[in-house]
């Protein structure tokens, strides 16, 4: 861990250090007290259970609830280290903590400020748990790629899993797929009505009608008070962040000292993961079987290639120069270009601006004009279609694929009939 | 969320109309035995689900009505209208003139292209009405031509232009010794089809509601009508509204609790695959009653049997030039016996 360079000169009045970490605090959801921070520095046990709840606060994908609290703090301990692991978190020390809470708070306390480091932590959780106002959907992928989050404690398969039974788990998933399909779709007809019959109502020009919350803010004046206090909370956290930033190199002055007082590690490039990933155990037998397969493969790949370098040689010698030879090269040196060309165009974003990050609010407009950093739902279902295509197209060779496996299969093992399911 | 209904053929009709009936006149039911406001989330719910509303407040049902000949359909339509309580929509049912000779053939690759906008425009338009859709249920027999062959062409464009929502069909299974010579082909062509495109197949075999009628309920005469309204009682009773699982009302003592028994199950299924909903209030005037919709090895016999009777007469290619004639080669009815011997082997390999 490199030690972050700070001004000594900032932040050097009496008081500063523990405004910086009460301001650190009010910006994460459920902080705990500058004082579990000054107790984790002298690595004092009563610390530690706090520092993974808030470790697992800030890592966990899932947003808060009820649900959170009722998890074991084995449970959270497990996939914080998991998590960080996943992320890289250099040191060993963190790994082989006990899960109960009995000791650890320093380790912990580095690994904030190591996640503290590395993003902006307080304003991506201030994002995840803001209150919207109007009705938003998101356009960029990204969010559905981050939360991937940390990787679920694995289950043991106990033996080998019947085929039906997944069989029957997709039917399953598929239903329930198309139950969510269904909702989405009553949800976006019954946006539709709400914004056609609020036109005017609104009072910024530029919207025009109500957003669900607005109108229901409207009809529920209690739940209109209670939106008002949860927009009140999130300001105060909003200006506990930005008192975060004023007072950061407190912080992390203060961090230094806390670095110094561990112990120094071996480097973490040369020691072993302790996590290695799951491998399915198999018996001894198919271990073998598999590795026999994968060495039938290799020489059937290596003769093949050898045969087609073979063959491409007498080619590329019997052709030689000439207008022709040339005119053949020109021909697939086309060929290729525009192929590449189809599939660059087919996986980069639509002509004009890539779509800004993050939730859009959804207007509904008469006039059709748009400002200049507004989208039009026409342009993106364009870019949605062709994107779709693409994937289908992909789709579909991979079947085509898998179909030509499967009859080379079926070919290969004389007398017997194979026949496919009917294809959907 | 709201069901919308396709009415197919003699059969589709009749049956539908007995369903919307039972549903709409255990709703407004006196005899519920519940609260009043729980009555009335239940009358609510059972309305948004199958019925939309008119300026009038005479319910309207979510269903398009499909025939080949006009006589079924107009009789349901004015035996709804007759009954002051509910109708079917004005424009909501299309039939033509000509029928279709209990020829699969004919339903699905005659009648079914040539009509298929018009259906399909109907079913639109039904959709289009209801706020939260959340699928299909078609009505239909397997053994006839109208309801087995359109039946299966609408299934198959449903499921094209509406792959994100359910479709369960709801077939008949016709008598072992019914009238029809040809019922055993236009059975297996639909169930092949079917198969593939809708994602529940509810079966009810005429024969077991034939015997319901006649031993449990005594009915001497039986009538296609009684046959229908049993069956209207039963899928009345799986459709109407319930609470699921989570939910904090429970009866005293739960019979359905024998059904969690493992034995029932396969190896491979955990026990928690068993779904119970509960009401509270009593359906149709049975104090308590409980509906058991299953998948299991039941059919397997029914099943084999019309397979081994159609590949007797496709051994020796009786009436397969009325198949032909209209498109449906014999590679299809190859598939169609290949599918449906998938079908059994999986089965009774559970």
């Amino acid at each position: 861990m490199r030690r972050r360079r700070v001004d000594p000169a900032a932040g050097a009045r009496a008081g500063a250090l523990p405004e910086a970490i009460a301001a650190l605090s009010r910006s994460l959801p459920s902080g705990p007290s500058p004082e579990i921070f000054r107790r984790a520095k002298f690595d004092r046990p009563e610390a530690t259970s706090a520092l993974w709840q808030l470790l697992f606060r800030v890592l966990s994908p899932l947003p808060a609830g009820n649900a959170l609290a009722s998890i074991a703090l084995e449970v959270q301990a497990r996939l914080v280290k998991s998590a960080l692991c996943s992320q890289g978190y250099p040191r060993l020390a963190l790994a082989q903590l006990p899960e109960d809470g009995s000791q650890g708070s320093r380790e912990l306390l580095l690994a904030l400020s190591w996640l503290l480091a590395r993003g902006p932590v307080p304003e991506q959780m201030l994002a995840q748990t803001r209150v919207p106002l109007g009705d938003e959907m998101t356009v960029c992928q990204c969010e559905a790629l981050a939360s991937l989050g940390p990787p679920a404690p694995h289950m043991e398969a106990e033996g080998p899993v019947d085929v039906r039974h997944v069989q029957w788990l997709m039917g399953k998933l598929r239903f329930r797929w198309r139950q969510l399909v269904s909702s989405q779709q009553e949800q976006c007809a019954l946006l539709s009505k709400i914004h056609l019959y609020t036109r005017g109502c609104h009072s910024d020009q530029n919207l025009g009608h109500l957003s669900v919350t607005e109108a229901e803010m409207l009809r529920d004046p209690e739940g209109g008070q209670k939106l008002l206090r949860t927009l009140e909370r999130e300001s105060r956290r909003l200006e506990a962040v930005l008192a975060w930033r004023r007072a950061e190199p407190v912080f992390w002055q203060w961090m230094d000292t806390v670095l110094g007082t561990c112990t120094p590690e071996a480097p973490a490039a040369a020691s072993q993961p302790t996590f290695l990933p799951w491998v399915p155990e198999c018996g001894d037998g198919e271990l073998e079987l598999v590795v026999r397969e994968l060495q039938t493969l290799e020489e059937e790949l290596r003769e093949a290639v050898e045969r087609r370098r073979v063959a491409w040689e007498a080619k590329a010698r019997g052709c030689g120069r000439g207008p022709e030879w040339s005119a053949t090269r020109r021909a697939s040196r086309e060929t290729v270009e525009k192929e590449l060309g189809a599939l660059q165009r087919c996986w980069e974003q639509d002509s004009g601006p890539a779509p800004a990050h993050g939730p859009h609010r959804l207007v509904r407009r008469e006039d059709g004009a748009a400002g200049d950093r507004d989208l039009r739902a026409a342009e993106l279902i364009r870019t949605l279609r062709s994107q779709e295509a693409c994937l289908e197209a992909v789709l579909r060779q991979l079947q085509g694929q898998c179909r030509q496996e499967l009859a080379r299969l079926a070919g290969a093992l004389p007398g017997l009939i194979w026949i496919l399911p009917p294809g959907r | 969320m709201s069901i919308v209904t396709v009415q197919l053929g003699q059969c589709g009709n009749q049956i539908g109309f007995e369903v919307f009936d039972a549903l709409l006149s255990d709703s407004h039911s006196s005899q519920g035995l519940c609260c009043k406001r729980e009555n009335e989330a239940y009358q609510a719910s059972c309305k948004e689900r199958f019925f939309s509303e008119e300026e009038n407040g005479v319910p309207i049902a979510r269903a398009v009505l499909v025939d080949m000949e006009p006589k079924v359909i107009n009789q349901t339509l004015s035996k709804a209208a007759q009954s002051g309580r509910w109708k079917y929509g004005q424009h909501a049912c299309f039939c033509q003139k000509q029928g279709s000779g209990n020829n699969w053939a004919y339903g699905y690759s005659v009648h079914g292209p040539r009509h298929e906008e018009s259906i399909m425009n109907l079913i639109r338009k039904e959709v289009e009405k209801c706020d939260s859709f959340s699928g299909f249920f078609i009505i239909m027999s397997m053994a006839g031509g109208t309801g087995s062959g359109i039946g299966a062409f609408v299934t198959q464009n449903l499921q094209d232009q509406y792959s994100n929502s359910l479709k369960m069909n709801q077939i008949i299974w016709p008598y072992g010794t019914g009238e029809v010579i040809v019922q055993n082909y236009n059975s297996i062509l639909t169930l092949s089809h079917l198969y593939r495109s809708s994602d529940a197949l509810l079966v009810h075999e005429n024969d077991a509601v034939h015997k319901i009628c006649a031993k449990l309920m005594n009915i001497k005469q039986i009538s296609f009508s009684d046959i229908n309204q049993v069956l209207a009682h039963q899928l009345g009773s799986v459709f109407q509204p319930t609470y699921s699982a989570e939910s904090s009302f429970h009866y005293r003592r739960n019979p359905l609790e024998g059904f969690k028994d493992p034995a029932l199950y396969t190896s491979w299924l955990p026990v928690h695959a068993f779904n119970v909903w509960k009401t509270q209030r009593a359906f149709s005037k049975y104090e308590k009653s409980a509906v058991l919709v299953s998948n299991s090895q039941f059919l397997v016999k029914p099943l084999d049997m019309i397979v081994g009777k159609a590949w007797n007469m496709f051994a020796s290619k009786a009436y397969i030039h009325q198949y032909t004639k209209f498109g449906i080669e014999e590679e299809d009815f190859l598939d169609s016996f290949t599918s449906l011997e998938q079908v059994v082997a999986s089965y009774c390999n559970l």
